[in-house]
Parts: C-alpha cells; structure tokens; sequence
C-alpha cells in the first residue's frame, strides 16, 4: 500500500479583487486533476515552476487546506476527513525563516513544539539535544533564534520538523537561500531520515538536488501533471517532448516538460 | 493535556514578556492611565471615585493587554510562520488558545497591581478593601471573564488577516461599553443592551460590589449569575464555532500571510 496517494486532486482558491465600488472574485486553479503516489520509505519529488502548485499540494497533504475535488490519502488515512489522525505521524517543513518563534532560544523552540506531539519531558529533552547535534546546533541551542544567521533558521527548521520522528516529511523547499556546505549536510539528514524509513515528499527548484535525492518524482504545471516516474523515466519523458534534441539531465528534461506542456492558464475561469 | 497547557503558558509569557509593546502596553500604559483618570475624576466629588481610577486604569491595562496580545498573537503567529504547526500539530487548538490566553490574562492581570502602586505612590490613593476574600473572588471571576471573551475573539481572527484592524477597533470601546472607567448609567440608553452581553461589564460591577462595606448580597448574586451566565455561554458559543471556523481556515488557507 503506498505511504501517500493523490487522486484527482484539485484545489481552488477565490482571489478577491476590490475596487472602489464593488468587490468581485476569481477562482484560481492551483492544482487541477493530479494523481501519484508515494511508496514507504522512498524521497519524492514534486517539480514545478513557482506557482505549479507544489506548495498547495504539500499544503494538502499536510491537512492545511482541503481539497476542492478528489481525494488524498496519507497512510490509508484521507486529508480531509481523517485529518486530527494523520497529524500524529507527519511534520512538515517550509523554506525561509519562517515556522519558529524568534525570541526564544533553538532549545525551547523544539521543546515547546515537541510538547505539541505530547511527548513524555525526559525523551523530549534528549530527543531535542540529539537534533540539536544532528544539525550542528548543539553549541548554540540556548542563543535566540532572532539571532541566527538563515542557514542556522533553516537547520533548526529541519530539527524541529524531526522533533516527533514522524513517518512522513513534507519538505517544501528547504535548501533554498542555503550554501553549499549546509546544502551537503541537509542532504545527508535527508538520506539519514529514509535510511530510518521516514517517507520524505520534496519540493525543490533545485534539480540536481531531485536528480540525487528522489526516487520518484512528478514534474507539475500549471497544477497538473506533465510528467512522472523515476528520474530516468522523467528524462524519457522530457525526450519525447523535444525528439530532435539530446537530453541528457533532468534539467533539459524539466525544461522541455515545462516548454512542452504550458498550454493552460491555472488563473482563469470568471468572475462572480 | 495538562504538559501542553503549561508549555504553552510558558512559551505565550516569555514571547510576551520579550515584546517592549507588550512591556509598555503592561507596565507603562497603566501608570498613565492611572494619571489620566485621577485627572477626570479630581473635581467629580464621587465616593466611588478612588475605586474607578485604581480599578478602572487595572482594567484598562488589562483589556488593552488582553487585546493586543491574546487576539495580537494570532497576527503574530502567521507572520512568524508557526500558525500552521500549532493548528496542524496534535494538540487540539482550542486547547492551545486557551492556554494563551490563560498565559497572558495572568500577566496582564499585573496592569491592576501597577494601577495601584502608581495611584498610592502619585496621588496617595488607596483601594480600601473592606472584604479581601469577597474581593480575590470578583478577581478571579474577572480573569475568568476575560478569559471567556478573548478565546472566541481569537478564533474569529484565526479567520481574518486584518487583526491589526480589529484589536484596534475594539480596544476604546469595551473600555467605555463596559464601564471600566466611568459609571454606565453616563453613556446613552442604547447603548445598555450592548453593555449587558460584554462579560467584562459584569466583572467590573463585581469588584465595584465586592469593595462596599457593607455587601450588597442581592446584587452580589444577580452580578455572579450574569457573569456565570455570560461565561457559559461564550464558551458554548466558541465550542459550537469551532468547527465551522477550523472548517473555514482550511478551505479558505487564512493560516498564513498573502504573499
């Protein structure tokens, strides 16, 4: 049974638009008819350009939003109605310095957030100073994170989205603004966590990174799928789009997946 | 249960405490109240005058406090990014605003102490309290009320992005709608009814009773029967809301900022 399966997924959004005399809305299509899955224990990649719907989805899965159509399921377990329990078991973490509290230390950040998950104090506390480690905060766990540089955000980031050792990691860009070095040590981290068994979903702009962590991944555009598989199939796919050109790299593939099948417009459909 | 109510405690009195807002709104801003109303209150000749510039600059510190941090933090938390994971994470919500607002009521309940201080130390003025267990009662019953109305308020926002605007708007007029410092019966008739269902109206008259002489009991038990009225009936409001408001953040993605 696969760890996560989206099924004709689609999600909506009203964006309103206020003028001096009346308000009017349009709906947006941030993700329109998409289905995969994910096994356990695999890295999978969601690719797109910004604004494909990555985020939503993730959003999704995550129990943030709910579908407008279709369905999704994580653990057998469906996002919209079985929400309270898929929450136990996954975590989630978004790029930027966004998701902790600035003005407390890195330790009580992932104290506070680990009570969330009701575990006992004395594990917490070792579970926190383990994380702490893991990322190489260990020397700064009592410095508030109003203080860190966005590297050491990004890294307690990563800590705090391990706090509960959950089965499933939701990664929404978290190498973006990093440099090299904290780029490497993510990845181990990220490669440490599937070694345990953790399913991780990613989503990236950064292709080399998909290409060396994902087993699978689908490539999205305009909140549908143009392409999915591992990254040999997602290269074939990207070669069919342009059979005159050699393409050698997911990022050829990418660019011709995205070339190839931007023919739809996610903002349209009226006003009410 | 009881670990997550406390971490959370905790974590709300440490973020508050570290905001010099809240730190002014806290410590500075009932000092100046103080002064203000001892300024309307100088030539009023009403017995109960002391009552209103201790009471009334306390609970004025402690709205405000109230306001901008219990409904503020809502604001705060989706602009650091952590709204999402304490809404998605497996400790109910509900038990987590709570716990906020505990945190900060609690806190901000220090706005009464300094109002105190500063009219003793300013102006020589002292609550006399005639009954102090009376008195600790209509206390605990006021931070219970203010508790009660700042939960729902809160999850309202949780709908919103424009908190700024509401905690704004309605800071001023609970202030006057519910008598903190000046009697009620100098605001216009129409305005009563809306008085009535504001809890803090009912906690205020408590401790106005609780520093008589001689106890009204009557009045004791009607004043006792609204609050406790009005306070169960803001939390089976807020519990029947729920899920249509934890329904309505999810589809309508208000967790965090527009980009």
């Amino acid at each position: 049974m696969p760890m996560i399966k989206v099924d004709h997924l689609e999600r909506d959004f009203v964006q309103q638009n206020i003028h001096w005399w009346k308000r009017t809305s349009t709906i947006v299509h941030a993700v329109r008819d998409l289905s995969f899955a994910v096994q356990p224990g695999e890295i999978f990649g969601l690719l797109g350009q910004n604004g494909a719907g990555k985020t939503t989805t993730i959003k999704t899965l995550t129990t943030l939003l709910l579908p407008t159509a279709g369905t999704a399921q994580v653990n057998g377990l469906d996002v919209a109605r079985d929400y309270k329990a898929i929450r136990q078991h996954i975590n989630f973490i978004f790029g930027g310095e966004l998701g902790l509290y600035r003005r407390l230390s890195a330790r009580d950040n992932l104290l506070y957030f680990g009570s969330l998950y009701r575990l006992p104090l004395p594990t917490l506390a070792k579970r926190a100073d383990e994380l702490l480690a893991l990322v190489g905060l260990d020397n700064e766990a009592e410095r508030l994170v109003e203080t860190f540089s966005k590297g050491m955000i990004q890294k307690l980031q990563i800590a705090r989205g391990l706090i509960n050792d959950p089965s499933v990691l939701f990664m929404d860009e978290p190498t973006i603004g990093l440099d090299a070095m904290s780029v490497q040590n993510l990845h181990k981290i990220i490669l440490q966590a599937k070694q345990k068994g953790t399913t991780i979903v990613l989503t990236t702009h950064y292709l080399h990174e998909a290409e060396v962590l994902c087993d699978h991944l689908v490539v999205i555009d305009q909140g549908q799928k143009v392409a999915g598989g591992t990254v040999a199939e997602v290269i074939d796919a990207g070669q069919k789009q342009v059979p005159d050109t050699a393409i050698t790299s997911l990022e050829d593939a990418y660019i011709a997946l995205i070339e190839g099948g931007g023919t739809h417009d996610p903002r349209h459909l009226g006003n009410h | 249960m009881i670990h997550v109510i406390w971490e959370t405690i905790k974590v709300q009195m440490k973020n508050s405490w570290a905001r010099p807002m809240f730190r002014f709104t806290l410590v500075a801003s009932p000092v100046l109240n103080t002064v203000l109303i001892y300024e309307m209150f100088l030539h009023s000749g009403r017995h109960d005058a002391t009552s209103y510039i201790i009471l009334g600059s306390g609970l004025m510190g402690l709205w405000s406090s109230i306001c901008f941090s219990s409904i503020g933090d809502i604001a705060r938390d989706r602009y650091m990014g952590v709204l999402p994971f304490l809404f998605t994470s497996p400790s109910n919500y509900n038990l987590l605003i709570v716990a906020k607002t505990i945190g900060n009521t609690v806190l901000a309940s220090l706005t009464l102490v300094i109002s105190a201080v500063t009219a003793a130390g300013l102006f020589r003025l002292t609550l006399q309290i005639p009954h102090p267990g009376l008195f600790i009662a209509a206390l605990l019953v006021t931070i219970a009320g203010f508790i009660a109305i700042s939960i729902p308020i809160s999850y309202l926002m949780l709908l919103s992005r424009k908190t700024g605007l509401y905690m704004n708007v309605l800071d001023i007029p609970v202030t006057l709608l519910c008598g903190f410092v000046f009697p009620l019966s100098m605001l216009p008739s129409w305005t009563r009814p809306i008085s009535a269902v504001l809890v803090p109206t009912w906690s205020t008259r408590l401790l106005q009773l609780s520093l008589r002489i001689t106890p009204d009991w009557p009045a004791w038990r009607t004043t006792l029967l609204w609050n406790g009225g009005l306070i169960v009936v803001y939390v089976g409001l807020t519990a029947l809301f729920w899920r249509v408001i934890e329904h309505r953040v999810r589809q309508q993605a208000t967790l965090e900022v527009n980009e």
